[in-house]
């Protein structure tokens, strides 16, 4: 085999077990995933808009819009990564297991909260209205945020981290700024970790031995 | 004047279905095993000549294979060993080498 054709069945080869083995989202994942944020946390601030004060709540057709987004999200995600990791077994497989275990734990954690706080009374406005669209996704992205940090994940850190710093800063905005800032920045924040990876594509399709 | 030694391409990864099923397992995380029918569907090989390589690569202990119950029956999974690793890094390195030493 001359070293040339050697070169080219290497690069060929390494390109197809990145792509296929890859557990990160696809770009069309996570473009679709931006938009989950935007109509879905758009949904709810729509039928909230008008609420001044904020009285009843998410209308019941924009829950659904939002909840049914996200159960799509979901179950595209978890198609993909279960077909990245066909056949695929051991330390590190387990390993990513445990990771998703861990995630799962923080936001079940901040959805007890939530429970909590409405049981001791604390107002509709802040339970649902602000407390709700934030907090449990400040805790799964910091959950993800941590993970990402002990791999040197740096992309995907920044990620977690847009996504904390959007939600959180939401909150001083009430029940309106919550959804619709928090989706709105959701959004921006995942467009611009798939222009990233798009760019990352490209220079990894370039690289040679 | 300097002179630089090439390393020598190694037989045993210098060929083509070798290399790519190498390449292939490198990708994984370390401590992580294939099956044998991804690995099969990934390099589109019978799994005949699959297995013949498999056992050349596994002798030189390049590789490891074992069989495991997966649920259904029994399953052979492949991982590449630390040896086989660094093998290719040497491989790659020595193929480096040589193509720079032929385009300059």
């Amino acid at each position: 085999m001359d070293p040339k054709d050697a070169a080219q069945i290497l690069e060929q080869a390494q390109r197809q077990a990145r792509r296929q083995f890859d557990p990160q989202p696809p770009v069309a994942v996570v473009v679709g995933a931006a938009f989950v944020f935007l109509f879905g946390y758009g949904a709810v601030w729509w039928s909230i808009r008008d609420q001044h004060p904020y009285s009843s709540g998410p209308a019941l057709w924009s829950l659904g819009v939002l909840y049914g987004l996200i159960a799509v999200s979901a179950i595209a995600g978890t198609v993909i990564y279960n077909r990245a990791q066909s056949g695929v077994s051991g330390r590190a497989s387990r390993q990513r297991q445990i990771q998703g275990i861990a995630i799962g734990a923080a936001g079940i954690g901040a959805w007890v909260v939530e429970g909590a706080l409405r049981y001791r009374g604390v107002s509709f406005e802040i339970v649902y209205g602000v407390y709700g669209p934030t907090v449990p996704l400040i805790a799964l992205a910091a959950a993800a945020a941590g993970i990402n940090a002990v791999k040197e994940s740096w992309l995907q850190l920044g990620v977690c981290i847009g996504i904390i710093a959007v939600a959180s800063v939401s909150t001083f905005f009430g029940p309106l700024g919550a959804w619709g800032l928090t989706g709105l920045g959701g959004c921006l924040v995942l467009l611009a970790y798939a222009t990233a990876l798009v760019v990352l594509q490209r220079r990894s399709s370039d690289v040679r031995i | 004047m300097t002179t630089t030694t090439i390393e020598p391409l190694d037989p045993l990864i210098h060929v083509p279905a070798r290399l790519r099923i190498l390449v292939t397992l490198a990708a994984l995380n370390e401590g992580d095993t294939l099956s044998f029918t991804r690995l099969q569907n990934m390099l589109d090989l019978t799994p005949g000549n699959l297995i013949t390589h498999l056992r050349k690569l596994e002798d030189a202990r390049y590789l490891r294979t074992e069989k495991v119950w997966d649920g259904n029956g029994l399953a052979t999974t492949v991982t590449l060993t630390t040896r086989g690793r660094a093998a290719l890094d040497a491989y790659t390195e020595a193929l480096r080498n040589l193509l720079g030493g032929l385009t300059s």
